[in-house]
This record gives structure tokens, sequence and C-alpha cells, in this order.
């Protein structure tokens, strides 16, 4: 399911619904079988950006264009829908298939596995397409692995942006690490009433 | 300190009874995989290694990547050498295994000890190979053993295929006299994609150069310097030794049969292992081998004039504290000597009242101041019959006195 902008972005920002690329813990993105280790991380840009491919992009390995992507976030995000930027002359990816809050995914995995949710894309060069999610199904995502299995006949898949709309919560599904005091000093968790009013604030 | 997950593929075909690297393929290959289990588990504590083989039977999983070193090395033994290797199945298994590795955040390598010829065509090592880098399994290979034209450039091929970004290599180990060990703790499988090289594989590598910047015997010297100088010493020792029992032995080697010789050397080696104790005794004890080798060695030649000085010499060596068992030696080695040389000193012995009567004294059952014992004793003494007929009297009456 595809919709197009229809009207001008001029308007209203339309950069500020896709900015869940702030979210992404950058460091932690992988790809497998990626053309140039850690050119996966140049695909997560802000907005206007998106057509810019200047810079590196994605591009899998000579005569193969299966590509795996994992994005952990750095707190749970609500993902409303996806927009993925490809290559020219039949580089840019036909199917995509999401996989939500598992790791370690490798290919074998990925085409054996139920996805959550899977697309036929078209060909987005200009960045304009967005595909919508089943958003029940998204609602609390750590992180989100997306499969591409083929290219429009291509020899490799390239893919210059990939973009995320949706709100991010604050929670996160980390491990909490929480400190206990045996004996706790009040002198060394200074309130806000004793500096001032307000509400007390124990950190 | 590359957080890694590694699957070490051993080769345990027939071609590994080969001694062309010594002591064998099979031992080399499993001292090499000893020495890579620890670099790995000390360049980072979370590291795993899991080790599988690769004839025999099939494929087997000896053990699933651990970090457990001590399970590592205990798997390595009792592996029994058979059947042919299967080059593409030990890869998929170990790719396999490391697939259900229990920390997704290592990154995965596979290690394969390709010792026998490879019987899979260019084709399949390829695609092998495509589908590992497509995972982003990094592969070393160690290629050794048995040679034959297609191997190298198929292991060349399936390494070409792996490799992404430099972090697969494949080494070629010919034949000689450094250990596969050795050469491999220089290459990038041990020293892990120019990080520089642990501490682990320094410090391997200078126990294993033996050299003099590194450490001889195995001993360190800043640690025990006189364990250290006590080898070194017993070691030139030795060395000086084996030189002259050499030299001896050209010289008998041209009168005696080979006898002697061996005889010799095997005195040679008792000598040289008694010897590697201490600091000090060893001196005196070389000096006295040395004596007691040529008596050795002129008794073997029936030469009658030497042998009493050997006997002689070994009493002395071997029972210098009590003489009453000197004698009671020199005597039973006497026995199996020429019979006039001998029974002179026997007859000489039993001449001496103390000593005949100690001896009496220790034999159970036997008063000295028996009158009876004395009238014998005395008449032994004045007699100087035949030594043959004192022999006699002796002997049964040794037994009455029992």
């Amino acid at each position: 399911m595809a919709c197009t902008h229809d009207h001008s972005c001029e308007d209203h920002d339309c950069s500020s619904n896709w900015s869940l690329y702030k979210h992404i813990d950058l460091s932690k993105v992988t790809a497998l079988n990626e053309a140039n280790p850690g050119s996966v991380k140049s695909v997560f840009k802000a907005w206007e950006e998106r057509l810019n491919s200047s810079g590196e992009h994605l591009e899998s390995n000579e005569g193969d264009p299966e590509l795996l992507v994992y994005i952990p976030f750095t707190s749970d995000v609500k993902i409303k829908s996806i927009s993925v930027v490809g290559g020219a002359d039949g580089t840019s990816p036909s199917k995509l298939r999401v996989f939500i809050n598992r790791d370690g995914i490798d290919f074998s995995d990925a085409q054996s596995m139920q996805p959550v949710q899977e697309w036929d894309l078209v060909e987005n060069l200009q960045g304009v397409l967005e595909y919508q999610t089943r958003y029940s199904k998204f609602q609390s995502v750590a992180n989100i692995t997306l499969h591409f299995p083929e290219s429009f006949g291509g020899d490799t898949t390239q893919i210059h942006y990939i973009g995320f709309k949706g709100e991010a919560t604050q929670l996160k599904r980390d491990v909490a690490t929480i400190v206990y005091e045996i004996t706790p000093n009040p002198s060394d968790h200074k309130t806000r009433a004793e500096t001032g009013g307000g509400l007390s604030h124990v950190e | 300190m590359v957080l890694e997950a590694t699957m070490i593929c051993i080769d345990n075909s027939e071609w590994m009874r080969n001694g062309d690297y010594a002591p064998s393929r099979f031992q080399a290959q499993a001292d090499a995989v000893n020495l890579i289990c620890g670099a790995k588990t000390q360049s980072n504590p979370e590291n795993t290694v899991g080790v599988l083989t690769m004839a025999g039977k099939g494929v087997r999983v000896l053990v699933t990547p651990t970090s457990d070193l001590g399970k590592i090395l205990a798997c390595m033994h009792g592996l029994e050498i058979g059947g042919e290797m299967n080059l593409a199945a030990g890869i998929q298994v170990a790719q396999l295994a490391l697939k259900h590795r229990q920390n997704k955040k290592q990154q995965q390598r596979i290690i394969v000890f390709a010792g026998s010829p490879v019987m899979h065509d260019k084709k399949a090592l390829e695609m092998i190979g495509k589908k590992l880098k497509k995972n982003s399994v990094a592969l070393d290979i160690v290629n050794f053993g048995e040679d034959d034209g297609g191997k190298t450039e198929k292991l060349e091929a399936l390494l070409a295929a792996v490799n992404n970004n430099d972090t697969s290599h494949i080494v070629h180990v010919p034949a000689g006299p450094n250990a596969l060990s050795d050469v491999l703790i220089s290459t990038p499988i041990f020293t892990g994609d120019g990080e520089g090289g642990s501490g682990f594989a320094a410090s391997a590598a200078a126990a294993a150069a033996g050299g003099v910047s590194g450490f001889e015997f195995g001993v360190d010297p800043n640690l025990d310097p006189e364990l250290a100088l006590a080898l070194r010493v017993s070691m030139e020792e030795e060395r000086a030794r084996q030189e002259a029992a050499a030299k001896q032995a050209a010289e008998e080697a041209s009168k005696e049969e080979k006898g002697g010789e061996e005889q010799d050397a095997t005195m040679t080696e008792r000598a040289s292992e008694g010897a590697s104790e201490a600091d000090n005794k060893k001196i005196e004890i070389a000096d006295d081998d040395d004596t007691s080798l040529q008596q050795a060695l002129a008794m073997s030649m029936d030469e009658p004039t030497s042998s009493q000085d050997l006997q002689d010499t070994e009493m002395s060596d071997a029972a210098a504290e009590d003489p009453e068992l000197a004698l009671a030696l020199q005597l039973s080695v006497q026995d199996s000597t020429k019979d006039s040389s001998s029974q002179a000193d026997v007859s000489k012995l039993l001449a001496d009242q103390s000593f005949v009567s100690s001896i009496l004294a220790s034999l159970p059952g036997v008063d000295p101041n028996d009158p009876s014992v004395k009238e014998v004793l005395a008449s032994m003494q004045n007699q100087s019959e035949p030594q043959q007929k004192q022999d006699e009297d002796k002997a049964p009456k040794k037994e009455e006195e029992k």
C-alpha cells in the first residue's frame, strides 16, 4: 500500500514526520551481503537529503541482489510507514519483508521465517512513495530487520535512503540499571524543594 | 580484541599419519589447534572456540563454541585418524554451528586445516565461499600436508570468494624442520588482522624461537635462574660426554663387535640421564662414569688386568658407606669372572677373620661365638688347600649354621 504526497512540501515540514532516523542506534546497524562494509550507515539521513546520492550508498555484492539490514533503535518506536529509495537501472529492490525485535537473523532465517509484514515495492527514485505498516504490529519496535530478497533485474541492489515515519516513545527494551543504596544520604539527592520550590524529584 | 566465535575444522584423515611434519601431521595439527584456542580465548575473554573433525565416519562436532579452554583441550584427546576429509560438508557444518552461537554479537570465523587432497571442484568451493561471505563469516585456511596440483589453486579460489576486506587469510605451510605451530604464530591467523599480536602470541613466539633471545629449555631465566643455569650446564656436560663416548666408540669399533658399542651407548644414555639432576654432583658422576665406561669396555674385551680395577671402582661407587656390602658385592661379582683371580680373592676374604665373623653375625641364627663356628673358621684359615674345597666347605657349613 503506497501513498503519494499530493501536496507540495513547502507548506509544511515533511521532514519532521520522518525524523525517526534520529532514534536509530547507528553504531549497531549492520547489513549482510553489502559490498562495502559499513556503507549501510549512509542510508539513514534526513528527509531532505534522501535524494542526495553523492555520498555512499548501500550496495549488495556483485551478482547477488539480496540484502539484509538490521536496525536497532535507541528507544522503542512506533512505525507508521517506511520509505525506500533505490538505485536506477533495475537496481531498486522489488520486495521488502520486515521482522521485528529479533536479532541475529541471517539469510537462511530470513528466507524461511514468516515476516511481520511484506510489501511489493516499486521503483521510487524520487522518494515520494511510502509504504504503510499495520500499525498495531509496530507499536513497540526496539529493532527492525529489513530483508530485500530481489531487485528489478539488476545484478546488484542499491539503496540510497531508508526512512521511517512514526513516533518514538521514551521506553527502552534494554536491561534497566538500578542503583540500590544501602544507606541513602539525603544530602546526595538535592531536591528542588530545598533549592527553591517545585516538586521534589529524587534522581 | 575482536569479539569472535571461531570454529576450527580439523583434518583427521588417513593422510595425517604421515611424518613429514614432526612428530606426525596429526600431532602438529593438534598442537597448532591448542595454540590457536589459547590465543583466541586470551585476546578476548568472551571469545568462544569450537572444534569439529572433517574426516572419519563423517563430519562430527567435538565441542560447540565455548570459552572453556579445558573442554576444548580435552576433546582433542583420543581422536582417531581415518577416512577422507570432506571439506565442503565440514565448512557448512561449521557455519551452522556458528549460526547457533549463544552471543549473536560475536563475529563469525572458521579456521580450516586442509592437509589432505581436496576432492571438490573449484565451482563448488566458490559457491561455498560466496555463501560464507554473504553471511559475513570469515575463513582462515591452513594449507599443509598433501600438495597435489589443484589443491592450492582451489583453496586460493575459495579464499577469493570468501574474502571480504581482508578478514580471511590463507597460509601455506610446507613440510620442514619448523613446527606447524611456529609457522602459524607469525601469520595473521594468530595476530588477528594486524592488531599487532596479543601477549600470548608474543610469548609463544619467544618460547618457540628457543634462541638466545628466547627461553631455553622452556624455563624463564628471569623466573628461575638457578634452574636455567643447571639445565644449561647439564646440556653442555652431556654434549661433552657424548663426544667422548663417541670417540671411544669409534676406537673400540675397530676392534670390538657391535655388542660393545651398544653397551657403550646404553651406558652413555644411562650416565647422561643420571647426570642431569643437580649441579655439583653431576661433575663427580661424570668422572666416575667415564672411568667405569672405560672399564666396562675393557671388561667386554676380556682383559683380566683391568677387570679388578673395574670391580673396585664399582664397589667404591655403589657401596661407599658399607664395607661389608662392598665386600659381599665383590664376592658376587667375582663369582662370575675367571676362577683363578676370583678364588684367590675369596680365600683372602675368608682368611680375614673379622670379616667372616661379621658376615656370620649378620646371618640369622648364627652365633659367631659358637665354638663350632670358631672351629670352622680356624680350619679355614689354616688350610691352603684348593679353593674349591673351601668353597664347598663354606657353602654346606653356612647351610648347617642356618
